[in-house]
């Protein structure tokens, strides 16, 4: 009963039009506050932290992309980062051999990862619970294994020298600030995007499906079809995040399709509130600063991590934004109930 | 009145276990039929294989003059035939509306996945009559989890009329209520069949029940149909008698 909280909010949102919901608050500080920081980082002529947010924001499309399928369509995805390395690596290739236009590297990483998505899912889906988990991180192993052994692909060594991705005249990838804001801008397409599909009657399917899955066939849909459909733009959200990434640091490399990276997305989403859409990037934002300021300190990060992943999932199972956002709503209504008597 | 549902010679068998052996009845449109039958006599096995959860090992079912044998069920769905579970199968975790909304979406199905939500008039309308019809309107936004067991065996009935079937398949529909849900549920079900036409099969183990509610009943009994007939007839029959009610009671 855990889920209770998640599901009855876009329920209320829906029946009486609140003015705002927490949720709402949620991405509006989130998305609001990158503007303020990339404004900041722009006055004082940052580079460093600009160039880290943006990479934050990239891993925050693919947790986002775990977080339909885990914590909206009930499947645990550990071999995601299949998808985002595939991105990667297309669109590397196609800034390096082909064209250097943003929208083309794009383009094409969106129908390949789409594509590849639809046959991994249609391997996936079949199996359920565990097995489409093992499934899944076995179909990333393999393709991960692959790559690190084609010495087209650079082998282990992946491909380096990426050159920028032209956005607009005068305007490329290499740009810190003019960069972040793009980014900022595809992940803000792709979680309202999200936030809008969940209010469709085929969001509400995948939320049944995570509810009871058997449930929904005895009402007339095909769980399997809906499965898939869930996990092809998952593959495409993911490879769109990843196609990213080498326009950010100019190389791709196999560790991209590792379990670190798969990992690491599922932790973002547990940590930030898994099923909120918004916890993953709060997730992701705070463990990738974590990651990177006390990587500078110590090696021994992973350690760090680790504790705080247990230490959140002990005390607050629903994850950050799975705890904090029902608080947060109870404040508001209380202020606005306070404000009415008043 | 004709028969909707044929069921003709149909087999499962689990392994060594043959749960159903060629049983072969009719259910008549808009009356209630009933199939009864201890423990283990088979009565869960031939519902699911109607209902679509299992596929026969031979015969075949018809609904309304179509062969919808061994159709997965959102297939039987679609065919007009909607079922509700033994063990009440909601989506615990949403609320009471959502649980019902999800249910009468199939009545959109033409209208594209992608619409919001306040767009779909046409559910939430039906969403509103099952909620008045099941007397359920002052739990709408409640967890379906945290309903009372009595509830929540409404709402499995409620949601399985979403859709607006034209035959209902109801496994033991008064499971575990108690006497006086028993009676209102009993009163739901005539009502359902007598004034909205509804055909509707059920599998229930009160046996008194079944006498006053069904027109038509099925005894079965080690996966075999031992008798069918009227519910007099039915209980009047020695074999029944020697099998049924003398172990049942």
């Amino acid at each position: 009963m855990h889920d209770t909280v998640l599901t009855t909010l876009p329920a209320s949102v829906s029946a009486g039009r609140r003015r705002w919901s927490a949720m709402r608050w949620l991405a509006t500080a989130f998305f609001g506050g990158a503007l303020v920081f990339a404004a900041v980082a722009l006055l004082l002529g940052d580079v460093f932290f600009l160039r880290l947010a943006t990479e934050a924001l990239i891993f925050g499309g693919l947790a986002l992309s775990v977080d339909l399928l885990l914590g909206r369509t009930g499947l645990l995805p550990l071999g995601q980062a299949l998808f985002f390395g595939l991105g990667a690596y297309v669109s590397a290739l196609v800034l390096k051999e082909w064209s250097a236009s943003f929208w083309v590297a794009l383009g094409v990483t969106l129908v390949a990862s789409a594509a590849v998505g639809l046959v991994g899912g249609v391997i996936a889906i079949r199996a359920k619970g565990v097995y489409f988990a093992l499934i899944s991180f076995g179909l990333a192993q393999v393709v991960s294994k692959v790559v690190y052994n084609t010495r087209e692909l650079g082998a282990s060594d992946g491909i380096i020298g990426v050159p920028g991705a032209v956005i607009l005249p005068g305007l490329t990838s290499a740009s810190p600030a003019g960069f972040f804001l793009v980014v900022l801008a595809f992940i803000g397409a792709v979680y309202f995007g999200l936030r809008y599909l969940m209010d469709t009657p085929l969001g509400r399917l995948l939320d049944a499906m995570r509810a009871n899955e058997h449930r929904v066939a005895f009402l007339g849909f095909d769980p399997w079809r809906y499965k898939l459909v869930a996990f092809v733009l998952a593959a495409a959200i993911a490879g769109g995040s990843g196609a990213l990434y080498p326009m950010l640091r100019g190389f791709v490399s196999p560790e991209l399709m590792f379990f670190q990276v798969s990992g690491n997305a599922v932790i973002n989403v547990i940590v930030g509130g898994t099923g909120t859409l918004i916890g993953p990037l709060y997730g992701t934002a705070l463990l990738t600063g974590l990651r990177s300021v006390v990587g500078s300190f110590t090696a021994h990060h992973h350690i760090v991590i680790g504790v705080l992943f247990v230490v959140v999932v002990i005390l607050m199972p629903r994850g950050l934004v799975g705890y904090g956002a029902p608080a947060l709503q109870r404040w508001l209504d209380a202020r606005r109930a306070a404000r009415e008597v008043a | 009145m004709s028969a909707i549902l044929s069921v003709d010679g149909v087999s499962v068998q689990f392994g060594a276990l043959k749960a159903v052996q060629e049983v072969s009845f009719q259910a008549l449109a808009g009356a209630i039929t009933a199939v009864i039958g201890p423990n283990g006599a088979g009565k869960s096995t031939l519902f699911n294989l109607i209902s679509g959860a299992i596929r026969p090992s031979a015969g075949t079912v018809r609904f309304d003059g179509r062969e919808v044998t061994g159709l997965p069920p959102q297939r039987m769905l679609a065919a007009g035939l909607s079922r509700s579970f033994q063990i009440t199968n909601l989506f615990f975790e949403l609320t009471v509306r959502e649980n019902l909304r999800l249910a009468a979406q199939y009545l959109e199905q033409g209208q594209g996945l992608l619409r919001p939500l306040s767009r779909s008039t046409l559910a939430a309308q039906r969403v509103e009559e099952l909620l008045a019809q099941f007397e359920l309107a002052r739990h709408a936004d409640e967890v379906a989890g945290f309903l009372s067991h009595g509830e929540q065996r409404r709402l499995e009935i409620a949601v399985a009329l979403a859709s607006r079937p034209r035959m209902l398949l109801l496994d033991e529909p008064t499971q575990g209520m108690s006497h006086a849900d028993t009676r209102d549920t009993e009163v739901l079900i005539r009502r359902l069949a007598r004034e909205d036409g509804l055909s509707i099969l059920l599998v229930e183990h009160d046996v008194d029940l079944v006498m006053d509610l069904s027109d038509h009943v099925v005894v079965m009994h080690q996966g075999q149909k031992l008798a069918e007939g009227a519910p007099a007839a039915v209980r009047a029959n020695p074999a029944v008698q020697a099998a049924y009610f003398g172990e049942a009671h």
